[in-house]
């Protein structure tokens, strides 16, 4: 086995497939040939002939973690696969195992749960006012945070090793994505309220109806936790306003 | 013309599909994004940018943790901008009633991405097992070959969702506009049905997020938006 630091070329590389990490992702591993995929250029410089063979089945057991927390648990990896930790006794496949589920669910909090919705109803704003700038804001804001975060998290990662694990915990992800929702309820009833407005003046009625839509909202909050889909309720909502209309012209 | 409009949001379709999962990540895929891109390409940036408004917020709560599939907002926003943008084509050009009646129709198709991208990842487990077997015998260059044949399946999937939902689509806008011409009566209400996507999304994302004092949070800030915006 060679052991040797990684040339920046092969970290650039490696840093790059993550991206397609889960371009294979299927049912029974996950995404396990994505996650060989990209440490594949790594493992091909620590290992040669059948140790590299070796390495690769290695591989082969069930991985699965949000795709951009993965970008530390593979920095982590190569770490371990250059031979830093071998004191340790923790292999490459122990370290995704105790790291894949619980950077799973704070990635999912986090970036689905909380930055994406954040920024969607910020660039709704924009899409409200009839504004083209909608999409740039909203990638602006979702892939700053994002792209920052996989690279930081990556190279640290590779640099830190085991350490990390209590880098990663310093951060405080799961407050963090808990301020993040807040801060997206927050502006959401700004959203909310802003629609209504701006529909009233259109329709040239009194502001003071958009009241009128706190307990339409309750239904619909109620009625979702008792397992209604969202489509179903705008589609029975839209199918019940369009038939007063139409009898409306009637009478 | 409406070739080249077609193939235009194809493109889009696969770029955005394979965001959604396969590739990058950086959310091309969600509507307020893929359906303006659509809305330009095609000469109609202000439908996309409706049809991103009215989408949006519907299904943002459905995560794809682990194995779980969400309804594909992603081609029902790119074939709602594609129908919303054939006005002529539908004796309605440029009305919002077109756009709304669109997304209507695209909405509840979003299932057949659930049901493409499920046969896909079905299809990446054999690809998966015959990586595993080739590196078995030492043939270490299929990691990525059946990788990057995934990756294609994930953009051949995309686009079959995108041609399902359009043509079906089309065929569902093309009876309400043109042989129940319910045009012209949808005309009044398509404002008001303009803000529901948003409010039920926003009801749904409310519900949704599972924290102490949302509702609460919510209301102040709902209500202290209306007054302000009463104010000035």
């Amino acid at each position: 086995m060679t052991v040797a630091s990684l040339p920046k070329k092969i970290l650039v590389q490696t840093f790059f497939r993550s991206f397609f990490l889960q371009a294979s992702w299927n049912f029974q591993g996950l995404q396990n040939l994505g996650f060989l995929y990209v440490v594949f250029p790594a493992l091909r410089w620590f290992y040669r002939d059948e140790d590299l063979q070796m390495a690769c089945a290695r591989y082969f057991g069930k991985f699965n973690t949000h795709p951009y927390m993965a970008s530390p648990i593979i920095g982590m990896c190569l770490a371990l696969e250059e031979g830093k930790y071998k004191e340790a006794g923790i292999s490459a496949q122990d370290l995704t195992e105790m790291t894949m589920s619980p950077y799973a669910a704070m990635g999912d909090a986090l970036f689905w749960g909380g930055l994406k919705p954040l920024a969607a109803v910020l660039s709704l704003f924009f899409a409200v006012k009839g504004s083209l700038w909608a999409p740039v804001v909203f990638l602006a804001l979702f892939n700053l945070p994002h792209l920052g975060c996989r690279l930081g998290w990556f190279w640290q990662g590779y640099r830190q090793g085991l350490d990390m694990i209590q880098i990663i915990q310093k951060w405080e992800l799961p407050d963090l994505a808990v301020r993040l929702k807040e801060a997206t309820i927050i502006l959401l009833g700004s959203l909310s309220a802003y629609l209504i407005v701006h529909f009233l003046e259109t329709e040239n009625m009194h502001w003071g109806l958009g009241v009128l839509s706190i307990p339409l909202l309750c239904i619909c909050v109620w009625l979702f936790k008792k397992g209604v889909s969202s489509l179903a309720c705008v589609l029975s909502a839209a199918a019940l306003v369009y038939l007063l209309s139409f009898m409306s012209t009637w009478i | 013309m409406i070739l080249s409009q077609f193939c235009a949001a194809s493109l889009v379709s696969v770029v955005a599909g394979l965001d959604r999962t396969a590739s990058l990540q950086l959310m091309v895929c969600r509507p307020i994004v893929a359906a303006p891109v659509t809305g330009w390409l095609i000469g109609v940036p202000v439908v996309g940018l409706e049809v991103g408004l009215l989408v949006e917020l519907l299904w943002l709560c459905f995560l794809p943790v682990g194995s779980a599939i969400p309804p594909d907002d992603t081609q029902v926003s790119i074939a709602a901008t594609l129908l919303g943008g054939m006005g002529n084509f539908f004796g309605e050009p440029g009305s919002l009633s077109l756009v709304v009646m669109a997304v209507f129709c695209c909405c509840p198709l979003g299932k057949v991405g659930q049901i493409f991208d499920g046969w896909v990842r079905q299809f990446n487990g054999r690809l998966a097992d015959a990586a595993h077997r080739a590196v078995a015998q030492g043939h270490l260059k299929m990691i990525g070959t059946s990788h990057l044949k995934g990756l294609f399946a994930f953009g051949l999937a995309s686009w079959f969702s995108f041609l399902v939902i359009a043509l079906s689509g089309a065929g569902l806008l093309y009876m309400f506009f043109v042989i129940l011409k319910m045009g012209q009566s949808l005309e009044p209400v398509a404002g008001f049905l303009r803000i529901l996507f948003p409010l039920v999304g926003a009801a749904a994302i409310l519900s949704n997020l599972k924290l102490r004092r949302s509702v609460t949070l919510f209301l102040a800030s709902f209500v202290s938006t209306l007054m302000l915006l009463w104010a000035f």
